[in-house]
């Protein structure tokens, strides 16, 4: 009895000390980025674009290229799901098809990267905001995959059954009821795999590279956030320095309020 | 047994779930009656509900099962159509306008209480407003529960209560005008009061619709049906008015099931 006792405090001050350890670390994070970033935040770094010493031109792009790889992919991957889910569950193709994409998603994302340069920028002879866009969109696809997959598990079949029962075709009943019983889930995979995608770095490196000028071409070089604070932060001056730390702490921000986004929609998903 | 008096009957059907070796259903013979309610009854695993859930052939949602034999339903004219023939979609979901079932569990869509009503009309193509807005109050009326919900018809049907929601899944099937309605325990996930309140909708209803109703309920078997149906391993034992069955069954069987002394 005692014996069982003593191990059990042993196991709860390690676990206890585990985990102090690893929200310490998250804090130091987050506090150096707030000391360092709001120290070096300035209205104007919004105003004006990386030429000049600001990240308007930065947040703008990277936005962009994140954006239409979400219009891209959510579409793609929802269907796909919809597919494995709701047309062919147990089915061999399916099975395959799970386990790749449960594979891409662990992928490395300088190999997303490489994949594109070979297949699209080195073709095409240049970088460009669609190459960027390119990588995002199949960084995110194997998320929306799996999260539509598994948020229509959770929709009972019962739903499904009595749609049918009503005289509803399948497709009707998939678009109509199964898909609006999983929105909240689906809503919130979408948001969290937008977090994810918009602070990547590696898969934008050599496809969209960077720009310091503000553009909307998607065929340029395309200004991205991610890749500058990679730049500027291995730059030797401190003005480039600043900038870097104000522009991890707007990122940090930014992903952090689409997480909690998400987070708060899934809690509130009974309503 | 052929005669005008049976909406639907099953005749030597048997049915096979995918994977399974043997039938669940063994050559079953059972008449649904016009305008009368029809009790089956029996242990759990005997096949009850898999039988109900043949009548509008939702068991097609999954892949690999097999029908045997026949199941008709009485069509317009008065003549029995075999809907084990059906093969279309469209088939289907025109059998199953006319055949309407309610579930153990209420299952209401994610949407308003209106639109879950109109829903299954907007299916079946009524497309005009005022229509829909009429037959939406006829339903909801003729499901008694118009009362309290007339003054939240946009709210969410999620947040009503499971009785509530069972009714607005009767008033849902019933907006179709079908034929039959079949019941699958639609009571055993409801408190006393709702359960009460269904069974007198139920009796109620059977003046437009013949109901078919699956039950582990025996009180309720014999409150509600004229006819009752034993089964037993997938065999049907014994059928007749629920009267006969309850006070004088024919088979050993029969009895010792509702006597209590198994099942």
């Amino acid at each position: 009895m005692k014996k069982r006792l003593t191990i059990n405090k042993i196991i709860l001050a390690l676990s206890t000390l585990s985990a102090l350890i690893g929200m310490g670390f998250l804090f130091w994070i987050l506090g150096t980025l707030m000391y360092k970033g709001l120290a070096t935040m300035h209205w104007d770094i919004f105003t004006k674009d990386l030429v000049n010493g600001g990240i308007r031109n930065l947040l703008v792009g990277q936005f962009v290229m994140a954006i239409i790889a979400t219009v891209i992919a959510v579409p793609l991957g929802v269907m796909a799901g919809i597919y494995l889910r709701e047309y062919n569950s147990d089915g061999k193709i399916s099975f395959v098809i799970r386990n790749l994409s449960d594979i891409m998603m662990s992928a490395p994302s300088i190999v997303i990267g490489v994949f594109v340069y070979a297949l699209y920028v080195d073709r095409v002879g240049h970088f460009g905001g669609w190459g960027g866009i390119i990588a995002l969109a199949i960084m995110m696809l194997p998320i929306i995959v799996s999260t539509t997959d598994n948020m229509l598990s959770l929709v009972p079949k019962e739903l499904r059954e009595a749609g049918i029962a009503l005289g509803g075709s399948k497709h009707k009943i998939i678009l109509q009821i199964v898909l609006k019983a999983a929105k909240i889930g689906l809503t919130t995979g979408i948001l969290l795999s937008f977090a994810r995608i918009v602070g990547e770095t590696a898969p934008l490196l050599f496809t969209s590279s960077n720009s310091q000028f503000f553009t909307l071409n998607l065929n340029d070089q395309f200004p991205s956030l991610t890749v500058s604070i990679y730049n500027l932060a291995t730059y030797p001056d401190q003005a480039s320095k600043d900038l870097a730390w104000a522009a991890s702490f707007v990122l940090t921000v930014v992903v952090l309020v689409i997480n909690l986004g998400g987070r708060y929609l899934t809690r509130n998903r009974k309503k | 047994m052929s005669n005008n008096k049976d909406i639907m009957r099953a005749e030597d059907f048997s049915f096979t779930y995918p994977g399974a070796p043997a039938p669940t259903l063994k050559s079953i013979n059972l008449p649904i009656e016009k305008n009368k309610i029809t009790a089956l009854i029996g242990p759990s695993g005997c096949g009850k509900s898999t039988l109900l859930r043949a009548f509008n052939r939702i068991h097609d949602l999954y892949p690999g099962l097999k029908y045997d034999g026949k199941l008709l339903l009485q069509k317009q004219d008065g003549t029995m159509e075999n809907i084990l023939e059906l093969k279309s979609e469209s088939d289907l979901v025109r059998l199953r306008q006319r055949v309407g079932m309610i579930f153990q569990k209420p299952t209401p869509f994610p949407m308003s209480i209106y639109e879950n009503v109109a829903y299954g009309l907007k299916l079946s193509g009524v497309k005009s407003k005022s229509e829909l807005e009429g037959r939406v109050e006829e339903a909801l009326k003729g499901a008694a529960i118009w009362d309290e919900v007339k003054d939240r018809m946009k709210d969410s049907a999620m947040g009503m209560s499971g009785g509530q929601q069972q009714r607005l899944c009767i008033a849902r099937a019933v907006a179709l005008k079908p034929d039959v309605l079949l019941f699958d325990e639609p009571t055993s996930a409801l408190d006393p009061i709702s359960t009460g309140a269904i069974e007198e909708l139920v009796a109620e209803l059977k003046s437009e619709v013949s109901i078919a109703i699956v039950t582990h309920n025996m009180q309720q078997a014999s409150r509600l049906s004229d006819y009752t149906a034993f089964m037993y391993l997938g065999d049907l034992i014994e059928y007749n008015k629920t009267k006969k069955i309850f006070m004088n069954p024919d088979e050993k069987l029969t009895e010792d099931y509702i006597t209590g002394r198994f099942g």
